[in-house]
């Protein structure tokens, strides 16, 4: 369960104060999928890193599991992270020179897991997203759709209950691009909460939920069944 | 993350950019071979001087020719000064009772040759004594016997290696050699011994003092040995000798040393040598440092944005910290052995190029490079590591791309 009470992210720049994030209080529960669109520069970034434990709030709580964010030190936060949160990019983020088992099998290191079971959970996971032909391979070797796939592998090796999604789909084509949003829905039936941000309606529309976000103020919500297109997403309401 | 992780990933992370890691080897690896030879160097200079002058031996009063104007250095020549002669040696061991025994000592070099052979050697002038105040072992034969002072014989005792040279497997006692052109009989060979007092004497061969002197076509000894009883003042007995040398010479224009007084003024020289050694050596490993530490920020801000991602799917700063110190130190390491050998490799061409430079890198250098290079690594390889571990993973993640 995500809670959100009145966050504020604040960038002071010299004389300048930027608001990323204002006001800003939702509640998710468990399982949801929520889509956040809005254009560029309104904060769909930043209030996903502050869900993920990347960023913090310059204003306001946020409770993950009941638990107060603010109140965690480092080593508890990569804790969470590492747990309960699986990021996927837009670009990707592997790292080029592992191969994607190895890539996979990343937060399984950091978590002091032996060798063996890293292996076969890590060959398991692959094989869920149809990847283990190209276990050894190296990103570089790899398609985008591809290598977004093994990025999803890599998110959920650690079975974390909240999985991420920062434009997903931006550096695909619309083939790889519905391959990997249907990933992201199977794992979102499986109860993950999952959050995706996004430009486009037609991923927006497989959510429960649509925020939509303008200056770093969620404007509007809205079901995913209820987008059709952008303009009535963005317009004045 | 277990030990092996952390080292794959940094051995993984090293072989991605070899050209830079060879690069930052290089400069570990000129550092530590600086080091080795160097310590080598000044470790030979050490053994070189110390053989000379510490088998004096503490009992021991060394007189040579030649006026000594600072205390307990080493003589200067300062005009032409009185011989020091048989007859000093003589009087020095009867008129002072703390004197046991006066050993004079000349010193030549002479072709030494048997049949077809020939060998250039240093021919010791001296008497039984001498065997006595250095210890010496006999491997057959006997040593010089106790002949006529002022005139000698034809008898040679012959250094271990100048007997094999000459000899080969035939026993050389009771043999005739030429000595400087006399012909001498071997009456013993001296058992190996080494360098002792600037003398290798497994090169020399010895003869009595008198025939010593007549090879050398002098009548000034090179050194004498004075053996002063046990429990006297060396000081005070320095002192009568240089007094009875005054009286009988007019002047003074001996030198008198102890074996103390020479260690402590070659222990300074050698003690700001090994200052120098040991500054050079830490500036070369300072550089060295600091490449690492460059090539670790360069490393650090590449991989901004893998950091970022590291700490998204939850790696602790102790462990991103981890992952750069060990390739730091991984990198120093590997220089610091790199270096070892070749060091080590450049001091064994170097000696069988220059035999007469004696050059060994000391064994505590060894572990210090060892040691000193995993502290370079560590001490420069924090700051970079530090820096990664503290990155804001936002920033850093939006940083890479
Ligand atoms: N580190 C930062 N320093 C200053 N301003 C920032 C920083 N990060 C983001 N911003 C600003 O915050 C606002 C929201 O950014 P972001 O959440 O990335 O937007 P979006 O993802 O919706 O495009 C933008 O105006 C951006 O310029
Ligand atoms: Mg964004």
């Amino acid at each position: 369960m995500i809670v959100l009470e009145d966050v504020w992210r604040t960038y002071e720049m010299g004389e300048e104060v930027l608001h990323a994030l204002r006001e800003v209080s939702e509640p998710i529960p468990d399982g949801e999928h929520v889509a956040i669109m809005g254009p560029s520069g309104s904060g769909k970034s930043t209030l996903l890193n502050i869900v993920g434990c990347l960023d913090s709030p310059t204003r306001g709580r946020y409770q993950l599991d009941g638990r107060e964010v603010a109140s965690l030190d480092s080593d508890e936060l990569a804790e969470v992270r590492l747990h309960r949160i699986g990021f996927i990019f837009q670009s990707f983020h592997l790292v080029p020179r592992l191969t994607a088992l190895e890539n996979v099998a990343l937060p399984m290191v950091f978590a002091g897991i032996p060798p063996a079971e890293r292996r076969k959970r890590a060959e398991a996971t692959l094989e869920r997203v149809g990847l283990m032909p190209w276990a050894g391979h190296r990103p570089g070797e790899l398609s985008g759709g591809q290598k977004q796939r093994v990025a999803i592998a890599r998110a959920t090796i650690m079975e974390p209950g909240l999985l991420l999604a920062d434009e997903p789909t931006g550096n695909l084509d619309t083939q790889s691009g519905s391959q990997v949003l249907n990933l992201l829905d199977r794992l979102n039936g499986e109860g993950k909460t999952l959050l995706v941000v996004t430009h486009d309606p037609n991923v927006a529309r497989r959510a429960d939920r649509v925020l939509v976000l303008r200056d770093g103020e969620i404007v509007r919500r809205v079901e995913g069944s209820q987008v059709s297109d952008l303009a009535t997403l963005f317009g004045e309401t | 993350m277990t030990g092996s992780d952390l080292m794959r990933f940094a051995v993984n992370a090293l072989a991605q950019h070899r050209r830079r890691t060879l690069l930052s080897l290089l400069g570990v690896v000129v550092g530590v071979v600086a080091v080795v030879s160097l310590t080598a160097l000044g470790e030979g200079a050490r053994r070189f001087v110390t053989d000379q002058f510490a088998s004096l031996g503490s009992d021991v009063l060394m007189a040579m020719p030649g006026r000594n104007e600072t205390t307990g250095g080493l003589p200067f020549a300062g005009g032409v000064p009185n011989d020091l002669t048989l007859e000093d040696a003589r009087s020095i061991e009867r008129q002072i009772p703390d004197i046991q025994r006066s050993v004079p000592i000349s010193a030549s070099t002479a072709d030494v040759s048997r049949k077809q052979r020939s060998r250039q050697a240093l021919v010791v002038g001296s008497t039984p004594g001498f065997r006595r105040v250095r210890d010496l072992q006999m491997l057959s034969g006997s040593f010089l016997p106790i002949v006529d002072l002022e005139r000698g014989a034809p008898i040679v005792v012959l250094g271990q290696k100048i007997a094999r040279e000459l000899f080969e497997e035939t026993e050389p006692v009771g043999q005739p050699v030429r000595v400087g052109g006399s012909r001498m009989r071997v009456i013993g060979v001296l058992a190996g011994r080494g360098v002792q007092m600037g003398l290798n004497l497994d090169d020399s061969v010895v003869v009595p003092v008198a025939t010593g002197l007549r090879l050398a076509n002098r009548a000034s000894l090179t050194r004498l040995l004075l053996e002063v009883r046990p429990g006297a003042d060396m000081e005070a007995v320095k002192e009568q000798v240089i007094d009875l040398l005054d009286d009988r010479h007019g002047e003074k224009d001996v030198t008198v040393i102890t074996q103390e007084a020479v260690m402590s003024s070659l222990s300074s020289i050698l003690q700001v040598l090994t200052l120098v050694v040991a500054g050079i050596a830490a500036i070369s490993l300072t550089v060295a440092g600091i490449g690492i530490m460059n090539v670790m920020l360069v490393s650090v801000s590449e991989r901004t944005s893998e950091v970022g991602l590291l700490k998204a799917l939850g790696a602790t700063r102790r462990q991103i910290l981890l992952i750069f110190l060990l390739e730091a130190v991984l990198l120093s390491l590997a220089g610091g052995v790199v270096g070892l050998a070749t060091g080590w490799l450049a001091v064994e061409v170097g000696t069988a190029i220059y035999p007469s430079v004696p050059a060994t890198p000391p064994m505590w250098a060894v572990w210090a490079v060892i040691g000193v290079s995993f502290g370079t690594g560590t001490l420069f390889g924090v700051l970079p590591a530090w820096r990664a571990a503290r990155l804001d993973p936002v920033a850093a993640l939006q940083g890479g791309h």
